[in-house]
């Protein structure tokens, strides 16, 4: 989970990703799309299948041109990447990273996407996203070690050992057409019903709550444990341990005087309140 | 003049090259021609002694080179695949006698330039084929690298793996790579719908340097007009022999640089007039640029992505984290 994950309950919406997250998404996915279009303008096929009559792909045939753009999407793309990589592993959010038990919990998933059982209580990620993090990984990061290689090969070498080449280039190709492929099944993924309400947050970095609380409750039992430990730390408190059993929504928080309140005096107030419910809790 | 010349040439080791061939024709060269392909190679062509072989049907260097590679295609499918949707075939099998252009049969052939430079007539031959370019982008942008630069410059297309799509002809300044359909790998994968055959062109004879001869043209040619050696004695020895002419030499900038220099008592613009570009026939065009060169410099910051991308993590990182402890101070302090 992201620090900054939280309920925004007047807007009765939980921010999901930060800007930080969208941008490096929007990044990843628009340069890794116009990576994929000029990889295959690449290939002799723009004249072939008439790319070129289709009005403002005129350039498509120009394989200068469409390395040009291919060499401006792959920095974006690849800097993008590495990026993401060491800013949140800098960070330690490992919430995409898979788990024991990931690939079962999979299935169970996407029988449930068909109607078929009842999917389990969710974190913020589903399983499947999480294995299909780490394969898209894969494949972003063997397509950026295998472009690099080419790329200095264009520049600087281009006599370099033929059996290298010949490893980039091909590990490129299929690597190429994984990526298409791993692209389609995101596609399709966004697709299912179910789903939908996650494009809101890819879009604009929020999610429903009443989804959130339906299908990620994992996650806002987490966002809503933070919440209270942060209220208390503020406070400088020391809470019970809090147990397994569901807790209290933030707005019976405020109402039983636990959440802050607006202004000094009344906060001043609720203070005192909130130091005897707790220390009579605490009794408990 | 010409005796001059090789003799001068003589004492230096890529000259025991080609006289080594001129006396010992079909014998084995020095062990210095083995130790020349571990390196760069370069031809020089004089134009000041080709006279295109007037007294022969086909020139020396082209019945040479036609001879070497005239089983070098295998045979074409007797019913080529219309490839789909564009319906392109092409088919040179049953003219491979053609030796006035470029074809899949015919990787070199001589044009004949008729100038007129300083109110006076002037005819020179000049031999046309690869010219195995220092950064060849036929090779390096070959979507399955099929065409490569070899170590010691030569620029070879490996007919087994080559679909024919003919990219290295389309960025090649002078379109030398020529497509012979019916035949290679795309017949055996999805012959109407990707590929159309295989490229051809000049691959300076690399298997004969590897077993130490000389390329055909070179060997062939009766006035000495060609010769190979070490990149840097062919450089010398062309501006050697342009200065000496008050002539022109071209190959040597040309698209980023090549492995052949051309050295000319004429200038290459009036040659170049005489050079219409058609299809197989480049034409000469001084100082044509190697088009790739303008995507080198963002390729460069393209292999610099990793390091930006790290730096901006690391600083962004610090940033953010500098943020929050701020304000859980402040939130701390307020508490």
């Amino acid at each position: 989970m992201r620090m900054a994950d939280k309920i925004l309950t007047e807007e009765n919406l939980v921010s999901r990703h930060g800007i930080i997250e969208l941008i490096e998404h929007w990044a990843i996915a628009t340069s890794g799309l116009l990576l994929l279009l000029t990889g295959i303008f690449e290939l002799p096929v723009a004249k072939r299948y008439y790319f070129i009559v289709v009005p403002g792909l005129g350039w498509s045939a120009d394989f200068i041109t469409s390395l040009y753009i291919h060499y401006a999407a792959s920095l974006v793309f690849t800097a993008a990447g590495i990026f993401h990589l060491a800013y949140h592993g800098l960070r330690n959010e490992k919430g995409l990273i898979p788990r024991k038990g990931d690939m079962a919990e999979s299935v169970t998933v996407i029988k449930s996407l068909f109607g078929f059982g009842k999917e389990p209580p969710m974190p913020k990620y589903l399983p499947e996203q999480r294995l299909a993090y780490v394969g898209m990984a894969f494949i972003m990061a063997i397509l950026i070690i295998s472009g690099l290689i080419k790329t200095y090969k264009n520049i600087y070498a281009p006599d370099m050992s033929l059996t290298i080449v010949l490893w980039a280039t091909w590990v490129h190709n299929i690597f190429f057409i994984l990526f298409f492929l791993a692209f389609l099944a995101h596609m399709a993924a966004i697709a299912l019903r179910p789903n939908w309400p996650m494009v809101r947050g890819i879009l604009t970095g929020n999610v429903r709550l009443n989804y959130a609380r339906h299908r990620h409750s994992l996650w806002l039992a987490e966002i809503e444990k933070v919440e209270v430990v942060l209220v208390a730390t503020a406070q400088e408190i020391v809470l019970p341990p809090i147990e397994a059993e569901p807790l209290p929504k933030p707005q019976t928080l405020q109402q039983e005087g636990l959440m802050p309140a607006t202004d000094g005096e009344t906060a001043k107030a609720n203070d005192e309140v909130t130091n005897e419910k707790i220390a009579s809790d605490s009794k408990d | 003049m010409s005796d001059q010349k090789i003799s001068k040439i003589n004492r230096r080791s890529f000259l025991q090259i080609t006289v080594g061939a001129a006396a010992f024709a079909g014998i084995s060269l020095p062990k210095t021609v083995q130790a020349a392909s571990d390196k760069q190679l370069s031809t020089l062509i004089d134009l000041s002694l080709c006279d295109g072989c007037a007294d022969r049907e086909t020139p020396a260097c082209v019945s040479s080179c036609k001879s070497i590679n005239q089983d070098k295609i295998p045979k074409v499918a007797d019913n080529i695949p219309e490839p789909w949707p564009r319906k392109t075939i092409e088919d040179w099998s049953k003219k491979k006698e053609v030796t006035n252009r470029l074809t899949p049969y015919n990787f070199i052939y001589v044009h004949k330039a008729e100038i007129e430079a300083s109110g006076r007539k002037k005819i020179v031959f000049v031999p046309r084929r690869c010219m195995h370019c220092d950064n060849p982008a036929c090779a390096t942008i070959c979507p399955f690298s099929a065409n490569h630069k070899n170590e010691n410059g030569a620029v070879v297309i490996n007919q087994k793996q080559c679909f024919g799509g003919a990219k290295c002809r389309d960025v090649c300044p002078w379109e030398i790579p020529q497509r012979q359909s019916g035949v290679g790998i795309y017949l055996h994968v999805l012959p109407g719908l990707m590929g159309n055959g295989v490229m051809y062109k000049c691959d300076l004879c690399n298997e004969r340097l590897k077993e130490g001869k000389l390329p055909g043209c070179v060997e062939a040619c009766p006035r000495k007009a060609m010769l190979i050696g070490q990149k840097f004695d062919m450089e010398t020895e062309a501006q050697e022999r342009a200065q000496r002419m008050s002539g022109y030499i071209y190959g040597k900038k040309e698209n980023g640089g090549t492995a052949t220099f051309y050295v000319s008592p004429v200038p290459f613009e009036l040659i170049n007039k005489t050079m219409p570009k058609k299809p197989g026939q480049p034409d000469m065009m001084p100082e044509v640029q190697r088009r790739m060169a303008g995507t080198d410099n963002l390729g460069k910051v393209v292999l610099a992505a990793p390091f930006l991308g790290l730096a901006a993590a690391g600083a962004l990182g610090w940033f953010t984290r500098r943020k929050e402890l701020v304000k859980k101070e402040v939130e701390n302090e307020n508490g």
